[in-house]
C-alpha cells in the first residue's frame, strides 16, 4: 500500500518535471553543444561560406596568453563579488525596511518595481546623460550642493569607471533580490518572533537567530542567481563605456560579445563563453553546497 | 485511453502549429507575384537611410517601383545594431538581403558581396570621386558604392573665435594648438573629441588615422604588414596627447561622437571633429545653443598636409541576391542626380555626386559641402582591412593609453605595431 | 518593553526606518523623474549646465514624435506583449508542476536535476545566438512573435522554476499528508491545494518572466527582422549613430514601460498579498 503510493508519487513526479526539462533540452540542447563544439574550432568567413577547422585546444592555450582576457577576468572578479555583496545587503535592507510598519504600503512596492520594469537600453542610455563629464546631471547637482567644485569625468579613469558601472547594474539588479527577499521575509512564522521574545531575544538576536536562518533558503537561490547575472553583464558595457577607457571596464561577456560579434572570431568567443560557463557553474555548484539547506523538503 | 489522450494532444499540438503559422502569415506583408521583391538592409534616419526609408523622393521612389516591377521593403535597424545583426546572419550563412548598407565592413564580409560596382554606367562612376571606391574595393574589384560624401572636417564656434580674436579657422598644427590654448578657459575648452570607444570609423583609433596621416604616415605597407611604427606614428598620437591640456577632459568618457557634438552644441567647447551631417544639428533650435554660428573648415594641416578619413556609407549587393541586376539598378537609382539632391536637401546627407555637389541651390543649403569638397582633394583613408573591428580596438586602446598618460607615445605606438601584427599573422 | 513594540521598535529604530524609507524613495525614484523630466525638455536645455528649466524649454514635442511613429512603437509593444505573455504562461504552466516535483516529489535525483535546470542559465546568450540562429532560420521562423516566445522560455522556466522550487521546499509536509488522508490524489493536491497556497509566489514569477520577456534586447535583435520586432528594438531606434534624440528615447522609454506599471499597479493586490502575507503564518 505505501509502497505503490510512493511509485505513484515517483511517477507523478517524472510527469510533472519532464516537460519542462524537455522543453529546455529541445531549446537549448543543440546550442549549447554547438558552443562547445565552436570552442574547439577556427572559424572564418572566407570563400562563399563559413569555414571552420579544429583547432584542438589551441583557443582556450590562446586566452592564457591574452592579456586582454586576464584584465577581463579581473575585472569580472572584482565586479561579480561587489555586485552580490552590494546587491545582497542593500535589499535585505529595503526588504528589512518595506517589512516594517512604516514602509509596509504598496507605493513603495511599486516604486520597488519601476528601476526593473525600465527597458535595459534605455535604461543605460539615461544613466550615460545623468553620468555625462560636461553637461550629466550629476555633476549639475553635486556642483550646485557644494560637494564638488569642478565637474568629474565619472566614466573617465579606469577605477572609477568600473565602479560607476556596478552602481548602476546594482540599482538596476536591487529590485527583484529584494522582491525575493520581502517575500522570504514574509514566510517567516510570527510565532517563532513570539517565542524569541518570550526567550528575551533582542531585535538584533532575533534578526539574527530567527531571520535570517529562515530565510536561508531564499537567500541562497538570491546569491545564486545575483552571482549568475553579474558574471554575464553586457548591454550597460556597451552603451556606457563601449569597455574603455583602454579595456578598464571589459568584463568578460563583454569581451565574448566583442570577440564574437565585432571580431567575428566565433571559435576563441565561445571559448571565452565557455570559460565563463565553467566559472560560473563551480561558483554555483560551490554556493548551492555552502547554502542550501540540507534536508530538502524539511522544514527550515 | 492513453493512446486517445495522446491522439487529443496531438490535435491539439496541431491546431496550436496552425495558429502559430496563421500568426507569422499575419505579420508577413503581401507581395505582388510579378514583381521581383527586393530586400533592404539600412540604417534607420536621421542615420543616412534610402528613399522610403527616410522622408525624401518618395513620388521617385514610387514611381520607380511602378516602372521596374520591382517591390522593395526595407529592413530598418538602429544603427549601432546593424553590424551585429549582419554577423549574425552571414557567420550562420543565410542572409535575406538583396541590397546591404555597409560602412567599412565590406573586406570583412567580401566573401558574401557581388562586386556589382564594376557593372555601373560609365556616366555614374565619372561623377564620383575616385577615391571613394577606395574602401570598397578589392583586388581591382569594386563591392559597393558610397552614396554620401562623409568626411571629417572641423566644426568650430565662430563666435569664440571672434571674442579671442581670431577670424579664421586654425591652418596647421601648430595654429590648432594655439587656438585650443587660446580657447580654454571659463568653463570652456577649446577642444572636445569621442576617445571613449577605441574601435571603428569614428572612434578613438580612427581620430589618430587622422593625424597619421597628416604627419604623414600611413597603416600598412605593400605587404599588408603594419607600417605605422615610425616617426609619422608617434607624431601623430604625440599632437593628440599634446591637445589633450585644451580638449574637455570627458573626451575619454564620451563613447559615442553625438556625446562629444553635445558639447559644442551646448557652447562648452569651441572647435571639433565631425561629419557633414552636423551642420543640419547645429543649427536646429531644439539641439543647439549655437545656431548661426557654426563654421566648418578644411582640418588643419600636418607635416604632410591635410588629411581626413572616410564615412564609407555605401551600398552593397549580396552574392546571394537572386535579383542582382534589379538591384544594382535600385543602387543606380540611389544614386541618380535627382534623389542625390533631394538627399542633401531633405535629410542634411551631403551626396557624393560631384555635379549635385556642385549644385548651387545645394551649396546654398548645405554651404559646409564646399568645405567637405576641399578635404576631399586630400588624403582621407579610413585604412579598412577585414579585421578593421579587430585593428581598430588595439590600436584605439593604446592611443587611449597614451592620452591618459599612462604609455608614453613613443611605448604606446610599438605596442600598437605588436598588437596589429600579431592580427594580421593570425589572419593568416 | 512589548511584543507590539518589538515590532515596530522605539522612536529611535522608527526615525532608522523613516530614514532609510527617505533614502529609499530618493535612492529608486530619483532617475526615474530625471527620465519623465528629460521626456518633456528640449535636448538643447538638456545640453545646458545645469539644465535649463525654465517653463520654455519644456516641451511635449518629444512624446507627439514618438507617437507620430507610433505605428512602429504600436507594433512594437503589441509584440511584446504576445511574446512576453505566451512566455509567462508557459513558464509559469511547465514550470510550476516542474518546481512541485522537484521540491515535494521523490524524483529521483531531484536536486541534480535542478542543478542542471540551473546550469542552462550560466552559458552567456551570447555564445549560444548563433547556434541558435541556425536552428530557427533551417525552422525558418526568424522574424516570428511565438518563436520568439520559445525562446525567452529558455531563461525564464529554469530561472521560475527555480523560484517556486523555493516556495515549495517551505510548505509543511502536514497540508499534503492532510490531503492525501482524505483521499486526494497527487494531481489534485497539487491543483487544489498546493497552487492555490502559492499564489504569492506565482504572482512573483510572472511579474519576473514578463519584465524579463517584455525587455529582452539581444536575441530580439537577432531573431526578428521587422514584423516580430519588440519594445526595446524601437526604443534603440531613437539611438542613432549620429544623433541620439534623447527626449525622445526617454518618451519612448516612458510610453514602454507604460504598460508594465498599469499591470503592477492594477494588479497590486495580488503582487502585495504576494510579497507581503508570504504564503505561511505561524
Amino acid at each position: 500500500m505505501i509502497w505503490t503510493f510512493e511509485q505513484r508519487r515517483r511517477r507523478a513526479g517524472l510527469l510533472f518535471v519532464a516537460p519542462g526539462l524537455l522543453l529546455l533540452a529541445a531549446i537549448l540542447g543543440f546550442p549549447i553543444v554547438d558552443s562547445l563544439l565552436l570552442s574547439l574550432q577556427r572559424v572564418q568567413l572566407t570563400g562563399d561560406q563559413v569555414s571552420h577547422s579544429w583547432v584542438g585546444l589551441a583557443n582556450f592555450e590562446r586566452l592564457a596568453t591574452d592579456a586582454v582576457f586576464w584584465k577581463a577576468a579581473f575585472n569580472t572578479a572584482y565586479f561579480a563579488v561587489m555586485e552580490v555583496l552590494l546587491v545582497s545587503l542593500i535589499s535585505l535592507g529595503i526588504a528589512l525596511l518595506l517589512r516594517h510598519p512604516m514602509g509596509n504600503s504598496s507605493l513603495f512596492r511599486i516604486m520597488l518595481i519601476v528601476p526593473w520594469a525600465i527597458a535595459p537600453v534605455a535604461n543605460a542610455v539615461l544613466w550615460k546623460w545623468i553620468l555625462n563629464a560636461n553637461y550629466g546631471i550629476l555633476n549639475g547637482i553635486l556642483v550646485s550642493l557644494g560637494v564638488i567644485d569642478f565637474n568629474h569625468v565619472w566614466l573617465g579613469s579606469p577605477f572609477s569607471a568600473l565602479n560607476f558601472l556596478l552602481i548602476v547594474d546594482v540599482w538596476k539588479s536591487v529590485p527583484f533580490v529584494a522582491l525575493l527577499m520581502l517575500a522570504g521575509l514574509q514566510r517567516v512564522p510570527q510565532s517563532l518572533y513570539r517565542a524569541a521574545y518570550m526567550d528575551g531575544a533582542g531585535p538584533f538576536q532575533s534578526f539574527m537567530h530567527v531571520t535570517l536562518p529562515s530565510m536561508r533558503g531564499i537567500l541562497a537561490i538570491a546569491i545564486i542567481l545575483q552571482t549568475i547575472w553579474s558574471l554575464r553583464v553586457f548591454d550597460l558595457v556597451f552603451v556606457l563605456t563601449r569597455g574603455g577607457p583602454a579595456d578598464a571596464t571589459v568584463l568578460m561577456n563583454f569581451l565574448a560579445y566583442r570577440v564574437t560579434f565585432n571580431f567575428l572570431d566565433l571559435g576563441y568567443g565561445s571559448a571565452i563563453a565557455n570559460v565563463i560557463f565553467a566559472l560560473t557553474l563551480l561558483i554555483a555548484a560551490l554556493y548551492v553546497w555552502l547554502l542550501w539547506p540540507r534536508e530538502p523538503g524539511g522544514r527550515r | 485511453m492513453f493512446d486517445s489522450l495522446n491522439r487529443r494532444n496531438l490535435l491539439k499540438y496541431g491546431a496550436a502549429t496552425g495558429v502559430g503559422a496563421a500568426m507569422a502569415g499575419f505579420w508577413t506583408r503581401p507581395v505582388r507575384a510579378a514583381d521581383a521583391a527586393l530586400n533592404v538592409f539600412c540604417p534607420l534616419p536621421p542615420d543616412p537611410a534610402p528613399p522610403g526609408a527616410a522622408e525624401f523622393a518618395k513620388e521617385a521612389f514610387a514611381k520607380w517601383q511602378a516602372d521596374h516591377a520591382a517591390s522593395v521593403t526595407y529592413e530598418k535597424l538602429g544603427w549601432s545594431q546593424l553590424h551585429d545583426r549582419m554577423a549574425t546572419a552571414f557567420a550562420s550563412g543565410s542572409a535575406p538581403w538583396d541590397i546591404i548598407y555597409n560602412c567599412g565592413w565590406v573586406p570583412e564580409f567580401q566573401s558574401f558581396l557581388a562586386p556589382y560596382a564594376d557593372q555601373l554606367p560609365k556616366d555614374v562612376v565619372d561623377d564620383l570621386p575616385p577615391s571613394s571606391f577606395k574602401t570598397v574595393t578589392i583586388d581591382a574589384k569594386r563591392y559597393g558604392a558610397v552614396f554620401t560624401l562623409s568626411l571629417l572636417t572641423l566644426f568650430y564656434n565662430r563666435e569664440h573665435l571672434e571674442k579671442v580674436g581670431l577670424k579664421e579657422a586654425p591652418k596647421d598644427w601648430a595654429e590648432f594648438k594655439a587656438y585650443a590654448k587660446e580657447l580654454t578657459g571659463g568653463g570652456r575648452y577649446g577642444l572636445v573629441f569621442n576617445y571613449g570607444d577605441p574601435a571603428g570609423i569614428g572612434g578613438t583609433a580612427s581620430y589618430w588615422m587622422v593625424f597619421l596621416q597628416q604627419a604623414g604616415g600611413k597603416m600598412y605597407g605593400e605587404d599588408r604588414m603594419p607600417v605605422f611604427n615610425n616617426a609619422a606614428g608617434v607624431d601623430a598620437l604625440q599632437m593628440m596627447v599634446d591637445l589633450m591640456a585644451w580638449t574637455d577632459p570627458g573626451s575619454i568618457s564620451y563613447a559615442n561622437i553625438n556625446d562629444a557634438t553635445n558639447v559644442l552644441l551646448s557652447g562648452r567647447a569651441s572647435m571639433m571633429m565631425n561629419w557633414p551631417f552636423m551642420w543640419n544639428t547645429a543649427n536646429d533650435p531644439n539641439q543647439s545653443q549655437i545656431v548661426g554660428k557654426v563654421s566648418s573648415a578644411v582640418l588643419p594641416a600636418g607635416p604632410a598636409g591635410t588629411a581626413s578619413i572616410d564615412g564609407t556609407d555605401a551600398w552593397t549587393v549580396a552574392k546571394a541576391s537572386k535579383n542582382q541586376d534589379k538591384a544594382r539598378e535600385l543602387i543606380e537609382f540611389y544614386l541618380s542626380p535627382e534623389v542625390q539632391k533631394r538627399q542633401v536637401l531633405d535629410t542634411g546627407w551631403l551626396p557624393i555626386r560631384l555635379s549635385v555637389l556642385a549644385d548651387p541651390e545645394v551649396q546654398a543649403k548645405a554651404p559646409n559641402a564646399a568645405v567637405v569638397l576641399e578635404q576631399a582633394k586630400h588624403p582621407y583613408d579610413s585604412f579598412v582591412t577585414p579585421d578593421y573591428n579587430e585593428v581598430t580596438v588595439a590600436v584605439g586602446t593604446q592611443v587611449q593609453q597614451a592620452l591618459q598618460g599612462q604609455k608614453t607615445a613613443a611605448q604606446a605606438m610599438a605596442d600598437a605595431h605588436d598588437a596589429v601584427v600579431a592580427i594580421v599573422k593570425r589572419r593568416g | 518593553m512589548s511584543y507590539a513594540r518589538l515590532q515596530h521598535g522605539g522612536p529611535l529604530r522608527r526615525l532608522i526606518v523613516l530614514i532609510g524609507l527617505v533614502i529609499f524613495v530618493i535612492w529608486s525614484a530619483a532617475p526615474i523623474v530625471w527620465l519623465v523630466l528629460t521626456s518633456v525638455l528640449q535636448q538643447r536645455a538638456l545640453i545646458q549646465q545645469p539644465p535649463d528649466l525654465a517653463l520654455h524649454s519644456f516641451t511635449l514635442a518629444n512624446f507627439t514624435t514618438v507617437l507620430a511613429s507610433a505605428a512602429l512603437l504600436g507594433h512594437g509593444m503589441v509584440n511584446s506583449l504576445i511574446v512576453a505573455s505566451f512566455s509567462t504562461s508557459v513558464a509559469l504552466g511547465v514550470g510550476a508542476p516542474a518546481a512541485y516535483a522537484l521540491a515535494r516529489l521523490p524524483v529521483p535525483r531531484a536536486n541534480g536535476i535542478a542543478f542542471l535546470i540551473l546550469a542552462t542559465q550560466m552559458l552567456p546568450g551570447i555564445a549560444i545566438a548563433i547556434p541558435l540562429f541556425i536552428v530557427i532560420s533551417r525552422l525558418g521562423l526568424i522574424d516570428n512573435v511565438l518563436s520568439l516566445g520559445v525562446v525567452y522560455l529558455s531563461f525564464n522556466l529554469p530561472i521560475v522554476i527555480w523560484i517556486l522550487r523555493g516556495f515549495f521546499l517551505g510548505i509543511p509536509f502536514g497540508i499534503e499528508k492532510a490531503a492525501a488522508v482524505d483521499g486526494a490524489g497527487i494531481f489534485k493536491t497539487f491543483w487544489y491545494i498546493i497552487l492555490p497556497i502559492s499564489w504569492p509566489p506565482l504572482c512573483a514569477s510572472a511579474v519576473f518572466a514578463f519584465i524579463e520577456a517584455w525587455n529582452e534586447f539581444f536575441f530580439a535583435l537577432i531573431l526578428t527582422r521587422q514584423h516580430a520586432q519588440t519594445v526595446p528594438l524601437v526604443i534603440a531606434q531613437f539611438a542613432g549613430q549620429y544623433q541620439t534624440v534623447f527626449g525622445q528615447l526617454m518618451a519612448a522609454a516612458a510610453i514602454s514601460v507604460a504598460p508594465v506599471i498599469a499591470v503592477a499597479v492594477l494588479f497590486r493586490n495580488q503582487i502585495i498579498r504576494g510579497f507581503a502575507d508570504g504564503m505561511m503564518k505561524g
